[in-house]
């Protein structure tokens, strides 16, 4: 794998080369024995730095990273970086130890019997190209917000540009598709128009089940940190237990499951009541919107002012507190907030609002709640939702790698759009399937369906992400593909990752991939910032590059004269050219004579005008810490954007208007206020199953585990999985700690041990399970209702029981 | 009669008492609480108590009831009634060897995953309030047996963000997968442009500014300065623009020269 030496690597070695053949001459001509030159010894010794964006979570950080000797040796949080200002958190300083766990996977490897025997690259290619040749319409693609653009980028060019199958889908679907449609509904248009600038200007944080303190944690430290240096910051945390978020802020209001849902409806009503809602900013800039239940659509029906006053008035802050079960006075509190004009309010949500059978609703409101009191559009007033995943917003909400979606917010239903994709993928008129394709839960749910009983997926291919652990109720949509007498033989499993996991256990064909600084790659986070690096490190064995694999499957279909791998001139769909030569990126030692990253991202950038989501040519971002779109060009410079749909700071902002929602869905440049009613979750605890369950995640583990339960540093401080109970729940059942419980739901059961006020402190009544640990897989018993128009399942919410196992 | 009653009275007595112990016995072996697990690492004596430093630098947990008649007081034990003037003085002047650099160094290494990682903690931790941590940290202390290091930034107030204990007390936990990252090294000393010279600071100064964390009173010896008098540290040595990752022009620019004519 000399193929990719980077230059600098290839003059230390020549130099190394040198200067031990210098050595070992001299040491023949004098017969002394010569210690080793200096020289040869400066290739290990020194450091090179580069950068890169840490490759856990949302928040973007970018790190410096200390290669030495072709390995990663250090991190360091990178100063000029203005996400974290230098700051990491303990996963992001430990994030190069990520590449050298002992087990990484380094030959492709295909089921045979029991076990698996080791084949090569060529074989492994070969195998997928029949799958999909054999049956098109029957594969899907399972990809992941942490595949880079160009990754999502080719693998969604390939699907809906080449086979003509919109059976594409991403991890993204579990995390963040409520946050998606929330913008959609209310502004027409998707991500957040605030940024992490509002953290360093806000008066009050409101947390709406959300612990920034372990899942975001450079973000909080941004807040906090505030306090230290002398600045009034009031926060406050809405939240189903007790977290380390919890112990920094001024309050806790303390909810039952959906009581969100009420707590927003209550602010909006004291809003109204008072007379405290921002009259002009609502007259001028906002419609207002209810579901349509006779006709139910992302986009309801329009209501008047009257009538959503009339709608919220039931809830009373009594009301809402039998709701809720957070104090009056507290929604009170709440409503006084947000009726003061004079303070900022940022709202922060992550999973919470998005994993919830009406996510699409409580993130609608919550929206709803800042334009209603015009907190929005000025620095530190902004609704703001997180990612949990490095691009989950770069790569599937952008590049739309959804199977409804085509890149730059377009969808595959609507004719103008599929004809400009066409367009620039040179495609041939029609080739897009106007059909969307099966989203997670169906994609799973027909793969885990024998195919004689209408189960029509018959191969995913997995890419960076770990289904058979993060997917909810796997006993359903998972577990069955390795049950003896589920009648699934021909269904066919491949996953490309980087270690085994929950899901290569039961995969036919596992694919090495190489991961973060092993490969180029581009993201985009939380606030709209698109991120680039390079390449530092090779990846071990036979591990290759995700998108390399994608390209290869696709050439090897092309030369076996599949049409859909062509485009309207017979070229192969991923052509790139040096200096007017094509160049065969499907070969590995060819793959990166060109940056095929940059080729793609180029091409992708074309798709990103339509819904002023501009992205600024590759080379820029080679030179930034990451940008924010829409990134313009004015006088020669790239210019990036802080606040959206704000006059002075978004350049599609006309001026004099000073707020313009320009994607509006009224296409009146006004934003929907959205009124949904309480509804209780889809599964309350009753005498079977009386405690309610809530899944999540823990500072040192990065969602699924696979990586950060390699890293010595985090498995240590926390090495396995636990049930959280409170501690008079714990004394009723008679449980200690480290006492082993059996958890048991309607789908499944689990034995784990008991941590009584652990990490978290939930209330009575309610137990809290983390889902890191893959040998204690809590998804054996999440439920698998899904919001009705994001298609997301609700993992904060089911019903359990638990007895102690002696 | 009352004798009768009175030995009856013992004999239940009896019975009570060995019924209560055995049953305290047996549940006291199968009580949940994990033992206190001792990293795998040889122990490092440290230089100045002779203690091993993983007992040095942890919390000594309390002696338990069983333990009380045969215990030590471990503290005490080692004192060195001698050495005290001077490890209390914090202005007297410090005499490291090499090796104790060394020493102090693969101290340094035991809890790093390389040179410039935030530390883990080497104690238990309460698991949701930082004020504990900077009630000690804060300032640092040091006594004969034990060494409290001083935060070696500016005060954050989230420290477990970054700060993990390495190893937890809530969970028994021996087996983990393996890694074979092998972290950046510590170096022993920083560049000097001739012998007696200041030395150059040969690592980032980025979380580490105060240089006195881990070079002042509450540092390990070996890497203590010897001239703990002087307190402006900069002023005789320069940290590095690229350790530090300051942003500077790429190529800096310089005047021509002079021209000669020939």
């Amino acid at each position: 794998m000399n193929g990719d030496m980077t230059p600098a690597d290839a003059i230390q070695r020549r130099q190394f080369i040198k200067a031990t053949a210098m050595a070992a001459a001299t040491a023949v001509a004098g017969g002394t024995v010569s210690p080793l030159p200096i020289l040869a010894d400066e290739p290990k010794k020194r450091i090179e730095w580069d950068k890169a964006p840490c490759r856990f979570c949302g928040t973007g950080c970018h790190v410096q990273v200390g290669v030495q000797g072709g390995k990663v040796v250090a991190v360091a949080g990178d100063r000029n970086a203005e996400v974290n200002k230098g700051l990491l958190c303990v996963k992001g300083y430990h994030v190069g130890s990520a590449l050298y766990g002992k087990d990484r996977l380094t030959k492709p490897l295909l089921r045979d019997g029991d076990g698996y025997r080791e084949i090569s690259w060529d074989e492994a290619i070969k195998t997928i190209a029949d799958r999909i040749e054999a049956a098109p319409e029957r594969f899907a693609f399972y990809g992941s917000g942490q595949w880079t653009i160009p990754e999502g980028y080719a693998a969604q060019k390939f699907m809906k540009g080449g086979l003509s199958n919109n059976h594409i889908d991403p991890n993204a679907r579990l995390c963040m598709a409520s946050a998606v449609t929330g913008f959609l509904a209310t502004y027409g248009v998707d991500e957040p128009a605030g940024c992490y600038d509002d953290l360093d200007a806000c008066d009050v944080l409101i947390m709406w089940g959300n612990n920034p303190a372990e899942m975001h944690p450079v973000l909080f430290s941004r807040v906090v940190d505030r306090r230290s240096r002398g600045e009034k910051v009031t926060l406050i945390d809405i939240s189903t237990r007790r977290t380390r978020t919890t112990e920094a802020c001024q309050h806790y209001l303390e909810m039952k499951g959906h009581g969100d849902l009420a707590i927003a409806n209550g602010i909006a009503h004291l809003l109204i009541k008072n007379g405290t809602y921002d009259r002009r900013f609502v007259d001028s800039f906002c419609s207002f919107k209810a579901p349509d239940d006779e006709n139910p659509s992302l986009h309801g029906k329009a209501i008047s002012f009257e009538e959503y006053k009339k709608q919220l008035e039931p809830y009373t802050p009594e009301r809402v507190e039998e709701l809720s079960g957070v104090p009056a006075d507290q929604i009170r509190m709440l409503g006084d907030l947000f009726g003061n004009p004079a303070l900022k309010i940022t709202s922060l949500w992550c999973m919470g609002m998005n994993q919830h059978t009406r996510g699409t609703a409580i993130n609608s409101m919550v929206h709803g709640i800042h334009l209603l009191s015009g907190h929005f559009g000025t620095p530190g007033n902004a609704p703001t939702s997180l990612t949990g995943q490095p691009s989950a917003c770069g790569t599937v909400r952008e590049v739309g790698t959804l199977s409804h979606a085509l890149p730059g917010g377009r969808d595959v239903s609507d004719e103008k759009h599929r004809q400009q994709a066409e367009g620039f993928w040179n495609v041939p008129a029609g080739r897009i399937n106007p059909t969307p394709g099966y989203h997670t839960v169906k994609m799973w749910e027909s793969f885990c369906t024998p195919t004689s009983q209408g189960g029509n997926i018959g191969t995913i291919w997995v890419q960076v992400t770990n289904p058979g652990q993060t997917l909810p109720n796997l006993n359903k949509l998972f577990n069955p593909k390795g049950e003896d007498k589920a009648g699934l033989e021909d269904k066919f499993l491949i996953v490309s990752d980087v270690y085994p996991t929950a899901t290569t256990r039961l995969a036919d064909l596992i694919l090495p991939s190489a991961m973060w600084v092993e490969k180029n790659g581009v993201v985009g986070n939380s606030e709209r910032r698109t991120q680039q690096w390079f390449k530092l490190v090779d990846p071990p064995g036979d591990a290759r590059d995700d998108c390399w694999q994608t390209i290869a499957v696709a050439h090897e279909l092309f030369t076996r004269g599949v049409d859909g791998m062509k485009d309207r001139d017979g070229r192969f769909l991923f052509e790139v050219k040096d200096h007017d030569k094509p160049v065969p990126i499907w070969e590995w030692e060819h793959y990166y004579d060109v940056n095929v990253d940059e080729h793609l991202f180029e091409e992708y950038r074309q798709f990103s005008r339509l819904k002023h989501k501009d992205l600024a040519p590759y080379s820029e971002y080679v030179k930034a810490r990451g940008l924010r779109w829409p990134v313009v060009e004015r006088d020669g410079q790239w210019h990036e954007t802080h606040f959206r749909f704000s006059e002075g700071s978004d350049p599609y902002v006309e001026a004099g208007k000073e707020i313009q929602f320009y994607h509006s869905s009224t296409h009146d440049d006004r934003a929907q206020i959205w009124f949904h009613p309480w509804i209780a979750p889809a599964e309350v605890p009753d005498d079977e199953y009386p405690l309610m369950l809530c899944t999540g995640r823990v500072l040192e583990h990065w969602h699924s585990g696979s990586m950060t339960r390699r890293i010595p540093e985090l498995s240590r401080a926390m090495p396995g999985g636990y049930l959280e109970i409170n501690a008079d729940d714990a004394a009723d059942y008679g449980l200690r700690n480290g006492d082993k419980v059996k958890v048991e739901s309607r789908r499944g059961s689990l034995v784990i041990p008991v941590w009584i006020d652990g990490r978290g402190q939930p209330p009575r009544g309610s137990v809290f399970v983390p889902f890191f640990d893959e040998t204690m897989l809590v998804n054996d018993l999440t439920l698998d209702a899904i919001d009705p128009f994001s298609k997301q399942p609700d993992y904060k919410k089911s019903a359990v029981r638990i007895s102690k196992v002696s | 009669m009352s004798e009768v009653k009175t030995s009856r009275i013992a004999r239940f007595v009896a019975v009570a008492v060995i019924s209560v112990s055995v049953v305290g016995y047996f549940t006291g072996l199968h009580s949940p609480i994990p033992p206190r697990t001792v990293p795998e690492t040889a122990p490092v004596e440290n230089e100045e108590t002779g203690l091993a430093a993983n007992e040095a630098a942890s919390v000594i947990p309390a002696t338990s009831y069983s333990g009380m008649a045969n215990a030590t007081l471990k503290r005490h034990q080692h004192m060195q009634f001698t050495g005290l003037k001077s490890s209390t003085d914090p202005l007297a002047e410090i005499k490291i060897e090499s090796n104790d650099k060394l020493a102090a160094l693969q101290i340094r290494q035991q809890n790093r995953a390389y040179n410039g990682a935030p530390p883990t903690i080497p104690h238990p931790i309460d698991q949701r309030s930082d004020a504990a941590c900077i009630a000690c940290h804060g300032e640092g202390a040091r006594s004969v047996s034990l060494r409290i290091p001083r935060m070696s930034h500016a005060v954050l107030t989230n420290c477990t963000q970054c700060h993990v204990e390495n190893s937890p007390r809530h969970m028994m936990a021996t087996v983990f997968r393996e890694n074979v990252f092998s972290g950046m090294e510590a170096p022993t000393e920083g560049p000097r442009s001739f012998p007696g010279a200041p030395p150059q600071i040969p690592h980032s100064t980025w979380m580490r500014s105060d240089c006195m964390s881990c070079h002042g009173y509450s540092g390990l010896h070996g890497i203590r300065t010897t001239h703990p008098w002087r307190s402006n540290c900069t002023q005789c040595h320069a940290p590095s623009a690229t350790m530090d990752q300051t942003l500077l022009a790429e190529e800096p620019q310089f005047l021509p020269g002079p021209q000669l004519n020939e």
